[in-house]
């Protein structure tokens, strides 16, 4: 029996019905949104303190305030206001850091998997070196010579989480610079851009897409790991981490104060995954036909 | 028509390096032997084999997708090497075995059919559209089916496309290698009638490789039969499926399954050893499959031996 | 006495599509009985369903299905596990697909007879190499030792060939087993597959595209065309005098050697297999067919055109002869 696969509209009827995509969608959608509307959406200055109202419990609790809907910190900041800008960072963090780390990982692994010979073996190499780099010494080394900062996070991530790029871009490629299709470009009297372009980068996209997520999801944890060791996003920047790092002291007697930022966390890395987990499940079937 | 042959091929060789572990010494696998030949413009040269005979590996370096270990391949008299890209697409073209991977999935059949025009970088959209057009419309889809993805047609719609593809830029040589092979029998006889009338329309000349005879016999003038990389017997169509003199060419032609009844399964002795391209007999390469070898096959290589329009390498015919 | 197979009105349907709509065979003990058609008409899952390998899904339904006079519409899984492969064995057209790739063909060959008739392992090992031999392979204590990916195209379906018949099936079930061969491979398989026949009176179910394998090697053939067997005749007889449009289409379209003259067209048959919705009425070739009027949309009657000559067809039995005078 053959199923006709309809790209586009059948592509898209599938994903809908796909309940993990639904969802991933969903919270990785809606914390974008809340990212780039940031500053028209909080109710206050997430930098302004008020040492008068500090750990205010958030609306739901006993002594919370209306408010505050999700109380306040240590030094009084509005804990909701905080964990927005917070979106904004990670959101910034994992997209900048897919791109950055996309551009080099495809290009090489492209390279790699279309030339072969002499050209496949310094990819290899520099894959083989990049995974024998530990990512958190390298930005402790950067934080420690340069001092913390949003750019510099970014610029370690994207410079160093490139590898799965790389892997799956040149494994892809070898697949498919032998097919027919490719022969017949070649041809065709296409030009060597031509195949890359049109050829060979398509049909390598969809493998990508479901990289940048995993890549995505690693980032964001990665940024929050670093801004708790003081190592990645400066205070008083509201990174999700360094929320954390700041609420560490108080979590005994507060514990809601790290609940709310290590669930943000949670929640849309997880969103993430699932999102990348469908995008992997449809390919599947696609690659089936 | 010109004397120049469409395809000249003299003392084409391919060698293939392969790799059996880190350290171990690469193995030297000879895919083409020495293959000279040449196709008169305007006729169809059939060339058939058993899988690994080194066909398409011929087909590949002819179209240029492949560089030969060493020899010449002449097309309309020009060194393939001297030829530029798109001087080369316009002469030559090729039509897939398999029409599933021959499309790239994620662009429309126009944009696929179009594609060898754009290559050439100086033909406006609008030419460029109405000769796509034009190719849809000679190998049979309509204007509708050139908005969809290759996904979304038939087998034999598919190598419609591919031929439309080959098609378009008007090149006066087309390889087609297995085209049929992967389609149904009555999706078959459609996709060859329809290369036939092309053929006999745009005074095309193709090279045919196939492993089924009986689809060779009807569309080649003359035929070339591989073994192991060499082409062991060549001849006319007619004298070669008549009197096949190479006893290899006439276990092939044995072996062919025609919708006969009655007349049982043929039995054409080559026993169950394999031709290995990496281990080459000495002697004729034929004879450990052969069943009229006999003491010398195994030691003296047979030369050609010309025939009616070509020639057989075996010792028999020597005699 | 019954026939080995007896499979009348065979209906199988994935979710709400019909992959077959009505498929009646019969294989007699020492018989090969062919069933031929092109990709997608339903052939394959047939023969799936004959096994109850369906995939998942697939829902089996058929006025009568019985092997050997039992009745295995209602077989549990488990009695029909013990069936498949001792009684009833499959080859099918990529023997990789059905081999195991980290075991040695000795031990996959001895597997089957030691789980189905709890054989020793030396009685096991000697009937491998006993039916290796058999099957036309040479040196077989070396092959038992080997991988499949060691074995040629050949030797893996001679293979596979060797294990069906571990057991002493009665019938053999097998599914295009030369498509993915060479044409000399291929004679020399189907060779074996006969002199087999001949000598351990299997009946066997050939499920194959080419009709140069069905004319060589069938007693009786079944066309099927759209989940339907449209056809059932003795083998003479079909290429003969075929009935129905559709069979008479796809032998003009074979290139027979000295038959069709070059650069004249071959046969063909106009368009591409449809779609069938459910609830479809009447005979499903017809918008194909050069002969059809206003009966094909009705119900279509199966008529004879010889005492073991069946069409699906509402012309005339013998109306080719009309035709062709």
């Amino acid at each position: 029996m053959s199923v006709t696969v309809v790209p586009g509209t059948g592509a898209a009827r599938r994903l809908l019905r796909n309940i993990g995509f639904v969802v991933g969608a969903t919270i990785v959608g809606v914390t974008l949104i809340v990212a780039i509307l940031a500053p028209w959406i909080t109710p206050y200055d997430p930098f302004a303190v008020d040492l008068v109202h500090r750990l205010v419990p958030p609306s739901f609790m006993e002594d919370g305030t209306p408010a505050n809907f999700l109380g306040t910190d240590q030094l009084g900041r509005d804990y909701l206001s905080r964990l927005i800008y917070g979106a904004r960072i990670s959101m910034i963090i994992g997209i900048a850091t897919v791109i950055t780390s996309g551009i080099i990982g495809t290009t090489l692994g492209i390279l790699g998997g279309f030339y072969g010979g002499r050209m496949d073996d310094v990819v290899m190499f520099l894959i083989t070196a990049r995974l024998s780099i530990p990512v958190v010494l390298v930005a402790l080394a950067v934080a420690g010579l340069l001092g913390s900062s949003f750019i510099l996070v970014i610029l370690v991530l994207g410079l160093l989480l490139w590898d799965r790029f790389a892997v799956v871009a040149r494994s892809t490629t070898m697949q498919i610079r032998t097919l027919d299709y490719v022969s017949a470009a070649w041809c065709a009297g296409s030009s060597q851009a031509s195949v890359l372009l049109r050829e060979i980068l398509p049909n390598i996209a969809t493998h990508l897409a479901v990289v940048a997520t995993l890549e995505m999801a690693l980032a964001i944890l990665l940024e929050a790991a670093l801004s708790f060791l003081g190592l990645g996003v400066p205070a008083p920047l509201p990174s999700w981490g360094l929320m954390i790092a700041e609420a560490k002291e108080y979590m005994f007697f507060t514990p809601w104060v790290i609940l709310v930022p290590g669930i943000a966390l949670f929640v849309l890395v997880l969103g993430v995954n699932l999102l990348g987990d469908a995008l992997r499940d449809l390919l599947g079937t696609d690659l089936n036909r | 028509m010109s004397d120049i042959p469409a395809i000249e091929v003299r003392g084409l060789r391919r060698v293939f390096d392969v790799r059996q572990g880190l350290f171990a010494k690469p193995r030297q696998v000879v895919a083409v032997d020495d293959v000279s030949f040449s196709v008169p413009a305007g006729s169809v040269l059939g060339i058939v084999g058993e899988s690994g005979c080194g066909k398409t590996t011929l087909a590949r370096m002819i179209l240029g997708l492949l560089p030969p270990s060493s020899g010449d391949v002449l097309i309309d008299g020009q060194r393939l090497g001297d030829l530029d890209r798109r001087a080369r697409a316009r002469l030559i073209q090729p039509v897939f075995q398999d029409p599933f991977s021959s499309l790239n999935p994620r662009r429309r059949v126009r944009d696929i059919v179009a594609m060898p025009l754009v290559a050439q970088g100086n033909i406006a959209g609008d030419e460029v559209k109405r000769r796509v057009g034009e190719a849809l419309e000679r190998v049979g889809l309509s204007a509708e089916q050139g908005s969809r993805y290759p996904s979304q047609l038939s087998g034999g719609q598919r190598q419609r496309v591919a031929i439309a593809r080959a098609l378009v830029l008007r090149p006066r040589i087309v390889v087609c290698d297995e085209p049929t092979s992967a389609l149904d029998v009555s999706v078959q006889a459609q996709i060859l009638n329809l290369l036939a009338e092309l053929r006999k329309d745009l005074g095309l000349t193709y090279l045919f490789i196939s492993h089924n005879l009986a689809v060779v016999e009807h569309v080649a003038s003359e035929v070339a039969v591989m073994y192991l990389g060499r082409i062991v017997e060549r001849n006319e169509s007619e004298a070669l499926f008549a009197h096949p003199q190479h006893p290899y060419t006439r276990a092939l032609l044995d072996s062919v399954l025609t919708p006969e009844p009655g007349l049982g399964v043929p039995d054409v002795g080559l026993g169950d050893t394999m031709p290995d391209p990496a281990n080459i007999p000495p002697g004729c390469r034929f004879h450990p499959r052969c069943p009229l070898a006999f003491e010398r096959c195994s030691h003296e290589t047979p030369k050609l031996t010309p025939n009616e329009a070509g020639f057989v390498e075996c010792l028999l015919a020597e005699e | 006495m019954s026939a080995l197979l007896d499979v009348r009105n065979l209906r199988v349907t994935f979710g709400g599509t019909a992959a077959v709509r009505g498929a009646s065979l019969t294989v007699e003990k020492g018989e090969t009985h062919c069933l031929v058609g092109e990709s997608g008409c339903g052939k394959s899952v047939t023969a799936l369903a004959l096994m109850g390998l369906l995939a998942r899904g697939g829902k089996r339904e058929a006025d009568a299905l019985s092997f050997a006079g039992q009745d295995i519409r209602n077989l549990g899984e488990r009695d029909m596990s013990r069936l498949r492969g001792d009684r009833m064995a499959m080859i099918v057209q990529e023997p990789m697909t059905s081999l195991n790739p980290a075991d040695t063909v000795g031990s996959q060959l001895t597997e089957v007879l030691r789980r189905h008739r709890g054989a020793s392992r030396a009685q096991a090992v000697d009937r491998a190499a006993e039916l290796l031999g058999r099957v036309g392979i040479t040196a077989p204590g070396l092959r038992l030792g080997q991988y499949p990916h060691q074995l040629s195209g050949g030797l893996r379906q001679r293979v596979m060939i060797a294990m069906a018949l571990m057991c002493d099936p009665e019938l053999l079930i097998a599914d295009e087993p030369t498509t993915a061969l060479d044409v000399t491979v291929q004679a020399q398989i189907l060779r074996l597959l006969a002199e087999l026949q001949a000598e351990f009176g299997l009946g066997i179910l050939l499920i194959t595209h080419d009709l140069g394998v069905v004319a060589r090697i069938a007693d009786r053939v079944s066309v099927m065309y759209a989940g339907e067997v449209v056809e059932s005749a003795p083998t003479a007889e079909l290429f003969a005098a075929p009935q129905h449009p559709y069979t008479r289409g796809l032998l003009t379209c074979v290139p027979v050697p000295g038959k069709v003259k070059r650069g004249e067209p071959l046969g063909s048959i106009p368009g591409v297999v449809p779609r069938i919705p459910p609830g479809f009425v009447g005979c499903s070739f017809r918008d194909r067919c050069a002969y059809a009027h206003a009966a094909c949309k009705h119900d279509i009657p199966r008529q004879h055109a010889g005492p073991d000559h069946e069409a699906l067809c509402t012309l005339p039995p013998g109306w080719t002869d009309r035709a062709a005078a």
